[in-house]
């Protein structure tokens, strides 16, 4: 059977509108570089047992006709916004165990995009400008301000706003061709002062976004702050909830160690943000700038994943790598992915729970990826596929489990583990969060992480002592074990 | 249900990874570590900041470090580099400790391949657990991984079940 999840036209390299002569003439091509006899490249057999079967399907203009309409099908056509690529943790099952846990791992691809132009953005920098920001916190965050110009565009919108205890719009939005040289001015005016209300500078800072916000633009506004809010922090997710209904992504990012991490994470993750932990001023234009490049290239929104299963099979957690580890949380049948970057792919996986089946083959799930590609026009259904697996009464063939699946099952282990910890913690049971930060150090410490694992080894010994984490180090942890998916974080360690 | 080897916790058929201790559950195979019982190995732990002050001065002293385990009574004289690893030589890995336990039982006896080590800080050495599987012992007392405690002369090692006796000689004074 040719498996559809294979893109026979990238393997011989040819555009899915090409003849049966021009994919002649790629596959004699890369025989020829391929064929184990006369191969000039050291290049694997698989590889050349690739090519011959694109070639034998791709050749046979009925073969072809079927596989492009069952690919069509599956949501594959060659136009397709998306593909993925579906991994399972093993295909054949007992039938012998009333439980089993079988792992589901989804790699989501944008296809190659057509139109290199980006959509404009349409920015606000809402910025606290509280007593505690003082010094060179505030003195980063202006240069940073500052920076951001030289990366946008004429006709990105950009607007700025400040806020204490109450908020003042330092910059009305506008296009940035049409404000350079005010901005610098602007931005050196700020000074220090009065408390954190994040609320008051939200909302103005939303209201600010919705004057030129449409479906033509991206819309975010970016949260730096150092401080913790009062009393307002419901309000503050209700307002992001509505702004991500309408499209309007809120990135927080936290400057120090005493901001309210589970508020900012909240925000961002409601309105399909990204929030980040600075740990030093000058760490702050590189987030900025990593947040902009992002918004540039943003080629998906509301990307949806649904799952439909029978009884006996749940879906119990779900977790996506992008754009740093995350749990994500059932809403409805499925869980958001939320935004996608062009050239990224989103890596999904989850855990399930499988009941007691009979011998055969089941259907154990139906999955949908549902979301919003603007650049292309597309909205709603994107790919649909299914699990199948088989179900044995003698035991199992033994199945390697697929090696990126393991890598990143591990870092998951890890960043769930560390959310035990502080559940754990909250219930006041000392001993059994101490013994697992140990854990983790040394998970941390096998995987290189040294720095990390450190942090994990010292919050063990205070926690033993006190009983309680400290902000710091649970900060650390927290945005340290979820940039574990993240390959460029690694630095070359003996 | 399957059983985490190394903290006990029981899982579900198919579970790869243990939750409560992160362990991958499918390793097999000889060369892995087993994690010995609980009830075999001592539970309290050293505590680090009872350490006394560390001679820092002292760059040229280089007193001799002899290493005797116990059970096969072999004695190692350990070379004079800044750090000694010890463990157990793994070469599909590439793992090669300065002191290879594996002649002593170091498998069976719970020694991992990276298992501590042992550095010179001036006229002071220092040991320190680096996460091996089974723990680390000093006189009975469990070390907390990565943090260095000092040894002293007649001090009991114990690495999983294999037992070393630290001998520094120190230099008679001229």
């Amino acid at each position: 059977m040719d498996s559809i999840h294979e893109d026979y036209y990238a393997i011989l390299g040819v555009p899915p509108t090409a003849t049966t002569e021009e994919i002649k003439h790629a596959y004699r091509a890369l025989a020829r570089r391929y064929h184990p006899d006369t191969r000039t490249e050291q290049a694997p057999t698989a590889l050349f047992h690739q090519v011959q079967m694109a070639y034998a399907v791709l050749s046979d203009p009925a073969r072809r006709q079927a596989y492009d309409k069952r690919r069509a099908e599956a949501g594959l056509t060659p136009h397709a916004p998306f593909t993925w690529r579906i991994y399972l943790s093993r295909y054949h099952l007992s039938t012998q165990y009333a439980e089993q846990t079988l792992y589901l791992m989804m790699e989501i691809r944008p296809t190659g995009v057509e139109t290199h132009r980006r959509l404009p953005l349409n920015l606000c920098l809402v910025i606290d400008q509280s007593t505690s920001m003082q010094g060179s916190r505030i003195e980063h965050v202006k240069r940073a301000a500052r920076w951001i110009l030289t990366e946008l565009e004429d006709d990105d919108f950009l607007s700025i706003v400040t806020f204490n205890d109450r908020a003042n719009v330092l910059l009305p939005s506008a296009p940035v061709g049409s404000q350079r040289n005010r901005v610098q001015a602007k931005i050196s005016s700020v000074l220090t002062a009065g408390g954190t209300e994040i609320l008051q500078g939200l909302q103005t800072g939303l209201k600010e976004l919705k004057k030129h916000h449409s479906d033509r633009v991206v819309s975010h506004l970016i949260l730096l702050t150092d401080g913790q809010t009062y009393g307002d922090e419901e309000d503050c997710l209700a307002e992001a909830r509505a702004a991500g209904a309408q499209r309007i992504g809120i990135s927080a990012m936290g400057i120090g160690e005493d901001w309210n991490d589970t508020l900012l994470d909240e925000m961002a993750s409601q309105s399909g943000g990204t929030s980040a932990y600075i740990t030093s001023p000058q760490h702050i234009r590189t987030m900025l700038r990593k947040r902009i490049i992002g918004l540039s290239a943003l080629y998906a929104t509301d990307l949806y994943l649904a799952f439909r299963s029978t009884e006996k099979v749940q879906v119990e957690h779900v977790f996506s790598t992008t754009p740093y580890l995350k749990h994500l949380h059932f809403e409805g049948d499925g869980v958001k992915l939320g935004v996608v970057e062009e050239n990224q792919p989103v890596i999904a996986v989850a855990e399930i729970g499988v009941g007691q089946h009979s011998a055969g083959e089941h259907r154990l799930l139906q999955l949908e990826l549902r979301g919003s590609v603007p650049k292309v026009n597309v909205d709603g259904v994107l790919l649909r596929d299914e699990v199948v697996c088989h179900f044995t009464e003698e035991k199992p063939p033994e199945e390697p489990v697929p090696a990126a699946m393991l890598s990143v099952l591990s870092k998951v282990t890890i960043f769930r583990m560390q959310e035990q910890v502080w559940e754990k913690l909250d219930r006041g049971n000392v001993r059994d969060a101490t013994r697992q930060l140990e854990y983790i150090a040394t998970r941390l410490f096998d995987l290189g992480e040294t720095e990390l694992a450190r942090s994990a080894m010292l919050e063990a010994g205070r926690v033993a002592q006190s009983g309680t984490s400290t902000s710091k180090g649970r900060k650390e942890l927290k945005y340290g074990t979820r940039s574990l998916t993240i390959a460029s974080r690694r630095e070359s360690h003996d | 249900m399957i059983e985490c080897p190394s903290c006990g916790r029981k899982h579900r058929p198919g579970t790869l990874f243990c939750s409560e201790c992160g362990v991958y559950l499918l390793t097999g195979g000889p060369l892995r570590t087993e994690p010995l019982p609980e009830e075999e190995l001592p539970i309290s732990r050293a505590n680090p900041w009872a350490n006394e002050s560390i001679g820092e001065d002292a760059e040229d002293a280089a007193i001799p470090l002899r290493i005797e385990v116990l059970s096969t009574k072999r004695q190692i004289q350990i070379p004079n580099t800044p750090e000694v690893h010890i463990g157990r030589t793994d070469a599909v890995h590439g793992i090669f400790p300065d002191l290879d336990l594996s002649p002593d039982g170091g498998l069976e006896g719970g020694v991992s391949r990276h298992h501590c080590k042992i550095h010179q800080r001036g006229t002071t050495y220092l040991v320190e657990d680096v996460g091996s599987a089974n723990g680390t012992f000093l006189n009975g007392q469990r070390l907390t991984p990565y943090l260095p405690h000092m040894l002293k002369n007649g001090d009991e090692l114990q690495l999983g079940r294999i037992t070393l006796r630290i001998i520094i000689e120190e230099p008679t004074e001229s």
